[in-house]
This record gives structure tokens, sequence and C-alpha cells, in this order.
């Protein structure tokens, strides 16, 4: 019985740093995840925090400029529809760098950044991909081709 | 044909159900021809559902698209090859192709066991029948594949551009034919737990069929990664994707799976955790294909949400109470007939091994659901991004490397300290002069300097072990060293196939390492002309080609490639706008050396200044990967064909060859 005990120690030893590794990277790389019309109550909250926020391209919205030190563009993120969208309820994102091939006005993305004075600095920007496998709804369908 | 396609489904469908009627009655009852007729079904299953799978494949080649599959996931233009994949491109499609597996796997069970495991067997075909039907029931109720178009499409709309590619033709067969094959097993250990026979037999006579589908589900998750690197254009391969975790974390059940089984065929123990993993593992399957249809996650590159996400939970749920309710009635029958003797064993570094891999699992777990689970607690979705995994699994998988060297050599029972200082004194003296080196060479990154002493140190326990072996052999019989090797493999491939596959995983180790560790980045935007360094390389700009076809117009960045002054090479990384469905994509240029893979992405361009934004990677050892994956499938060969031979399979044939000799001297 002895032995068996060693055993435990030693699995309560890994099973405890396991949890404590779990513990450290949660706080080091959570990020919250707010569709754009969760987000637009709380901004005022979320200053510096990191986020992954989900929304449409509104269209009209998109400039952008290439130059020696990259495309920096400029967009606005509304939430999930096809009708007119206020400016008030879509957010402006400031990025610098590539995109998905799949970007582009009145697509979905997923963008991960910081919100600071009234702007999504954006870290990156992804595109979720409509067509890997099928959409249930055939509107949606008819949407993504 | 469509409609005999349909019919075929229900067909299936209902035999499938009469099959676990008959399995069931039969077992309880103990009436031979109950069970008989219910292995027929299982047969009979099988060919239905061939016919299903057959008719829909002759449709997507013969490219008939009124049905609405076919118009969805094929066109006339998509070569011959790529319709073939078609077969498992869409939702419908693959769910037909898991069942055509499944049903395949259980003939051959059925086949198999003929006159072998008569207990068993109704339990296993009731149990693979109840997941057959499960399946058939989504092709039949929810995900008909042989729906008709109202009107025919005049052209289909072609399987998605990123699935064009060869890495993707191979990865979902493969991972379905991992995530299938563990159904056998598990329907094995349902079937010892239902009649109560709780040996070893469950273990034994599904351990191929265990290595199997570890295997192809290694094979899987590697293509996968393949894939990712060679057609996403992010420059790495793993991104830890709520999809990628899902494949994982079934391969890492799976693997301490196989190995735990061995400590209770050696010693009588971890009967019960064995019976904890296989449930585990084939519940992660279906939950990773829950995961992936079910959109409760949000995956970056992720299958659209379906409506069968409850379908497979509540299939998930019907599985874990059915399999633990078993368990714990037979709780008490399952008690060890040993117990860990010493702390410097070989069970106890299975064990340790074990509660790594599963806390791997569990912690990849924990961080793909983390955002279900934050949302659950605190109202607010929060997710946690690579680093989190990298971070956690870091440290273990070292852990587990370390292991690796440690487990396969060290002794049963109790290891003396004599028989650790003759095992291990050589190879912890190569991998501390391995890490020496590191440091000499001027690696500063302790992670890798970490890792690289643990890889010569496992390289050396497997050496050492192949020497020994060979030398006694050459002492022995006086072969050469080659003929001894051979000899020494063939008699025990088990055991030497295994040391294969764990040099194969230690390759794999070695390119996750240098990619981890020495990878450099750069993103440049160049002028035509201009030039750029990175790791060695210097990279000339001399503007963008277009080039047009009927199926897609390319247009690719002219980079010319120097070392040293020399011009080496010419990369012209590309985007491909496909013309239907019109989709852009990202073809990424790669040149691969025996150290590195230099690997260009073409970002983005200014169609008037010709300006291009140019991704540039250096990935050290990544080649690893590859060669690591070849390795592993060979150990697999070792262990899994039945050819050459071992030594208690020479016994066992004897009476054969005797019986063959007897007629031939007859004749």
């Amino acid at each position: 019985m002895k032995r068996n005990y060693k055993f435990g120690i030693g699995a309560i030893l890994l099973v405890s740093s396991i949890a404590y590794l779990m513990y450290a990277g949660v706080e080091q790389s959570s990020a919250y995840y707010f569709t754009i019309d969760e987000f637009l109550p709380r901004r005022g909250a979320m200053a510096g925090e990191g986020l992954r926020l989900a929304g449409r391209v509104a269209p009209g919205s998109l400039v952008s400029n290439t130059s020696s030190k990259g495309t920096e563009m400029t967009f606005r993120v509304g939430d999930f529809t096809d009708d007119a969208i206020a400016e008030v309820d879509t957010i402006p994102v400031e990025y610098t760098g590539i995109v998905p091939d799949m970007f582009a006005e009145g697509r979905d993305v997923i963008i991960e950044g910081t919100y600071e004075d009234g702007i999504l600095h954006a870290k990156s920007v992804m595109t979720s991909c409509p067509s890997k496998y099928e959409p249930e709804l055939e509107g949606q369908q008819a949407a993504a081709y | 044909m469509i409609e005999l396609g349909r019919q075929a489904i229900l067909i299936a469908l209902l035999i499938a159900a009469y099959s676990i009627v008959m399995a069931l009655l039969g077992g309880w009852t103990r009436r031979r021809d109950f069970v008989a007729s219910a292995e027929n079904g299982a047969l009979a299953v099988w060919g239905a559902v061939l016919v299903a799978a057959t008719i829909l494949l002759h449709a997507l080649v013969t490219r008939d698209f009124s049905i609405e599959y076919v118009a969805a996931y094929s066109s006339s233009t998509l070569p011959l090859y790529y319709s073939i994949a078609a077969l498992w491109g869409g939702q419908k499609g693959s769910l037909l192709f898991w069942a055509l597996i499944l049903t395949s796997f259980s003939a051959v069970v059925v086949l198999q066991n003929r006159h072998r495991h008569r207990e068993l067997m109704p339990y296993v075909v009731a149990t693979l029948m109840s997941i057959a039907l499960f399946f058939l029931c989504l092709l039949f109720f929810i995900t008909p594949p042989f729906e008709t178009l109202a009107v025919p499409a005049r052209e289909g709309r072609d399987l998605n551009p990123l699935l064009q590619n060869y890495w993707m033709t191979i990865h979902p067969p493969s991972l379905y034919l991992g995530f299938v094959g563990m159904s056998v097993p598990f329907a094995f250990a349902i079937a010892a737990l239902a009649t109560g026979k709780l040996d070893t037999t469950w273990i034994r006579t599904t351990r191929r069929w265990t290595l199997f589908a570890w295997f192809f589900l290694s094979l899987g998750n590697l293509f996968g990664a393949l894939w990712a690197y060679e057609v996403l254009g992010w420059g790495g391969y793993w991104a830890w994707d709520p999809v990628e975790n899902a494949a994982f974390m079934p391969w890492l059940t799976g693997t301490a799976f196989l190995h735990s089984v061995m400590v209770q065929e050696k010693k009588n123990m971890l009967k019960v955790w064995n019976m904890v993993l296989i449930i585990m593992t084939f519940s992660l399957t279906i939950f990773g294909t829950f995961l992936t249809r079910s959109g409760v996650i949000s995956s970056v590159h992720s299958f659209t949400q379906s409506g069968l996400g409850p379908f497979f939970l509540g299939f998930l749920a019907l599985i874990l109470v059915v399999s633990i309710s078993l368990l714990l009635l037979r709780l008490p029958m399952l008690r060890s007939e040993a117990e860990l003797d010493s702390l410097l064993s070989r069970e106890s570094t299975f064990l340790f091994n074990n509660l790594i891999l599963v806390g791997i699992a569990f912690a990849v777990f924990w961080g793909t659901m983390f955002p279900v689970i934050s949302e659950a607690v605190r109202g607010v979705k929060i997710t946690v991004g690579p680093p989190f995994f990298n971070k956690v699994n870091a440290p273990l998988g070292l852990i587990l490397l370390f292991l690796m060297g440690v487990g396969p050599v060290i002794a049963w029972r109790r290891a003396s300290w004599a028989h650790l200082r003759r095992t291990f004194a050589a190879p912890v003296t190569t991998g501390l002069v391995a890490g020496a080196a590191c440091f000499i060479g001027g690696i500063r990154n302790y992670w890798a300097i970490v890792s690289f002493s643990l890889i010569f140190f496992v390289l050396a326990t497997i050496f050492v072990e192949f020497y020994r072996g060979v030398r006694a052999r050459q002492a022995m019989v006086g072969d050469n060293f080659l003929r001894a090797l051979v000899q020494l493999i063939s008699r025990n491939r088990r055991r030497y196939g295994g040391y294969i596959v764990h040099i194969g995983i230690v390759m794999i180790f070695v390119a996750i390492t240098g990619t981890s560790a020495f990878r450099i980045e750069k993103q440049v935007t160049l002028n035509v002309g201009e030039i750029f360094e990175i790791g060695g390389y210097e990279l000339r700009y001399d503007g963008l080609e277009e080039r047009d076809t009927l199926h897609i117009a390319y247009l690719m960045a002219r980079l010319e490639v120097y070392e040293n002054g020399n011009h080496v090479d010419t990369l012209l990384p590309e985007k491909r706008f496909y013309k239907k469905p019109e989709q852009p994509t990202t073809e990424v240029a790669i040149r691969s050396t025996l150290g590195s893979d230099l690997y260009l992405v073409l970002g983005s361009y200014d169609a008037e200044t010709r300006m291009a934004t140019i991704l540039a990677y250096l990935n050290p050892l990544i080649g690893f990967l590859y060669w690591g994956g070849a390795v592993l499938t060979l150990g697999t060969f070792v262990v899994i064909l039945p050819v050459g031979a071992t030594a208690p399979a020479a016994a066992y044939t004897a009476s054969p060859i005797e019986a063959t000799e007897t007629r031939v001297s007859s004749r």
C-alpha cells in the first residue's frame, strides 16, 4: 500500500500542475467573445480588454491604402443583417496587414483586437467561411453562392 | 437509380433495427439461430449501404446534376479525382461515407468471428448496428443525400476550391477510418461488460483494430495539418482550432488506451481504467462530430452550422448513459488482481503516460469548450487562444517525450538501481551531450534545448534496444548485421514496430520544436525590383504575372530567390480566382530544403502600382513532420501486417503447413 501511496502523491502533483498550467493559460490568453449587438451596449467597459468580435462588414465602409508600410484599411462592422444599418450601430475598425481571401464588404468576420477611443484596433481579421460544408438553410445557401 | 439509393438506405435502416433486436434476443436467450440471423443482418446492412454509396458515387462521376448533392459539390469541369472526393466533400455525402465504413467494419468483424467469441458477438453486433442505425436514421430522415432538384441544374456549383487539394482528398477518409475504427474496440468492450466476460479477450481480439484506428487517426490529424500548412497560407500547420481539437482529443485518449491495455495484458491491472479510456475515446469521436456540426463553438474554418447538433448530442448522451451504467454494474468484477509494486517500474511509467495524455485531452477539451463554460458560469463568452494550448501542452508534451524514452525499456514491477544505471547511463549521457551541444551551438531558447536533449535521450534508448538485440542475435546465430536486424524485428514485431512508431513520433516532436522555437516571420510591401532578406535568403520581387484558364484565373508574384549571391530558386506565390463559385484563394509557394521551408504568401497587391505585400516565413525542421508521418506508417505496418513469421504465430500455423505437406505427398 505504501507504494501506491507514493504513486498517489505523484499523480496529485501531476494533476495539480496541469490545473495550474490551465489556470495560468486562461489568465494569459483569454478574450471576450461578442457579436456586435452584444458588444455595443457594453463597449464603455471594454477599453483595453482582449476582444473577439463577430459581425458583418458594413457595405460602403471599406477604405484601403497600400504603401510600403503595408495595406492600411478602415471599415465598420455591424450586426449580421442584410438591411441597411445606421452608422451608430456599427464599430469602426482600423487594421494594417493581410486579410483573408474571402474578406469583402458584406462578409461575416471575426476580428481580434482591442477597443480604445471608440475604435477597434484589429490584430487579426478572419472570415467565417460559409461553404466548407453545406449550409442548412436554403436562404443562406443562396446567399453563399 | 436515385429511388433505388433512397430505398437502399431505408432497407439498411430496417435490417439494422432487426439485427439489434435479434442480437439482443439471441444473446439473452442463447439462441444461436437468432444470433446468426443478426449477423447475417449486419452483412445485409453493409450490402445495402454499399449500394447507396455506389449510386451516389456513380451520380457524382457521371455528373448527374438533377441530384441536389451532386449539383452542390461538383461541376462539369471538376477533375474526376475530385469528383470522387466530393463523396465526402459535403455533409450528406460524408455521413453516407461514414455509414459505409462503419457497416464495412461490422461486416469484417462478423466474418472474422464466425466461430470465435460466440458469447461476446451478440452484443458486439448489437452495439455496432446501434451506431449504424443512428447514422442511417440521419441519412433517411434528416439529411437524405438523394434529394433531387425540381429542375435539374445545368451546371454544378463545384467543390469548394479549398478542398481541391491533394491532402484534403485523403484527410477526411483517414480521419473517418480512425473515428469509425474506434467503434470496434468499443463494441467489444460493451460486449465484455454486458456478458461479464471481463478477461483480456476483448482487448486481445481488438488489438489490431485499435492500432488500425489509431494509425488512421494519426494520419488524419497529420494530413489535416499538412493541408492547413499548404493551403490556408498563414505559415503554420496547427492553430488549436475547435475543428482540429475535435480530431486531436480522441487521438490522445486512443493513444493512452493503446498503452494501458499492455499493462492489463501483462499484469491484469487497470481494468476499469481501460474501459473508461475506450468509452471516452469512442464518445470523443461522436463529440468531435457534434462539435463540428452543431455550431456550438465558433470556429474559423468551421463547418457551417446545421440542424444535426441535437441529434449527435442525444446520441452521445445515450452512449454515455448505457456504457457508464454497464461499467458501474460490473465494477465489483473489475477489481485489479495486482497492485503497483514500485514507482520505478514500467507499470507506473505507463500510468503517468496515461495521466498526461488524458490531462492534455482534458486541457484541450477545456480550452475548446471555454466559451460555453464561461457563458454558463459568468454569462459572458470568453475564448482562449493558441497561447493557452501552447502554454499548457508544451511542458506536458515534454514530460510525455521523457516517458516515451523510459516506458518501453524500464523493468516491469520494480526497477533496481543497477538496472536503471545499465539501461539509462548511455541515453542520459547522450541527451545531456545533445543539450550541451545545442547551447554551445548558440541556441538560447531553453524550451528548445530541453526538447532536443529529450529527443536525443529517447532516440538513444531506442538505438540501444536495437543494438543490443542485434548483437545478441549475432552472437547466437552468427548472422550479418542486416540479417540479424531483420530477424530481430520480424521475431518481435510488436515491440520493434512500436519503437519505429516512437521514432516517427520523435521526428514529429523535432518538427514541432523547430517550428515553434525558431520560426521567422516577415511581412513586406514591395515595389517591383525591391529586395528583402529572410533567414539567409535574399528575395527580389520582379512583378506580377497573369494567366487565365477555363476553370481558374491566376495572378502570380514572381520572386527570385538568392542564397549567398547565387540564384537558387524562383517562387511564384499566387492568388487564384475560381470561376464557379466565384471565389479567390491564396496559393502559397514553398522552397523545401532539408533544414527548413521558405514559405511565401502573396498577401495583397495593388493592380495599378504593381506593389505587392508578401508574407514570408522560414519554418525550420518542418520536413520532419512529413518524414515522421512516413516512419510512423512504416512502424505501424511492421506491427500490424500479417506477414513474416512471429514467434507465437509460427507455432500456431504449424499444423496447416503439415497438412499441406501431407496433401502434397499423397498426390
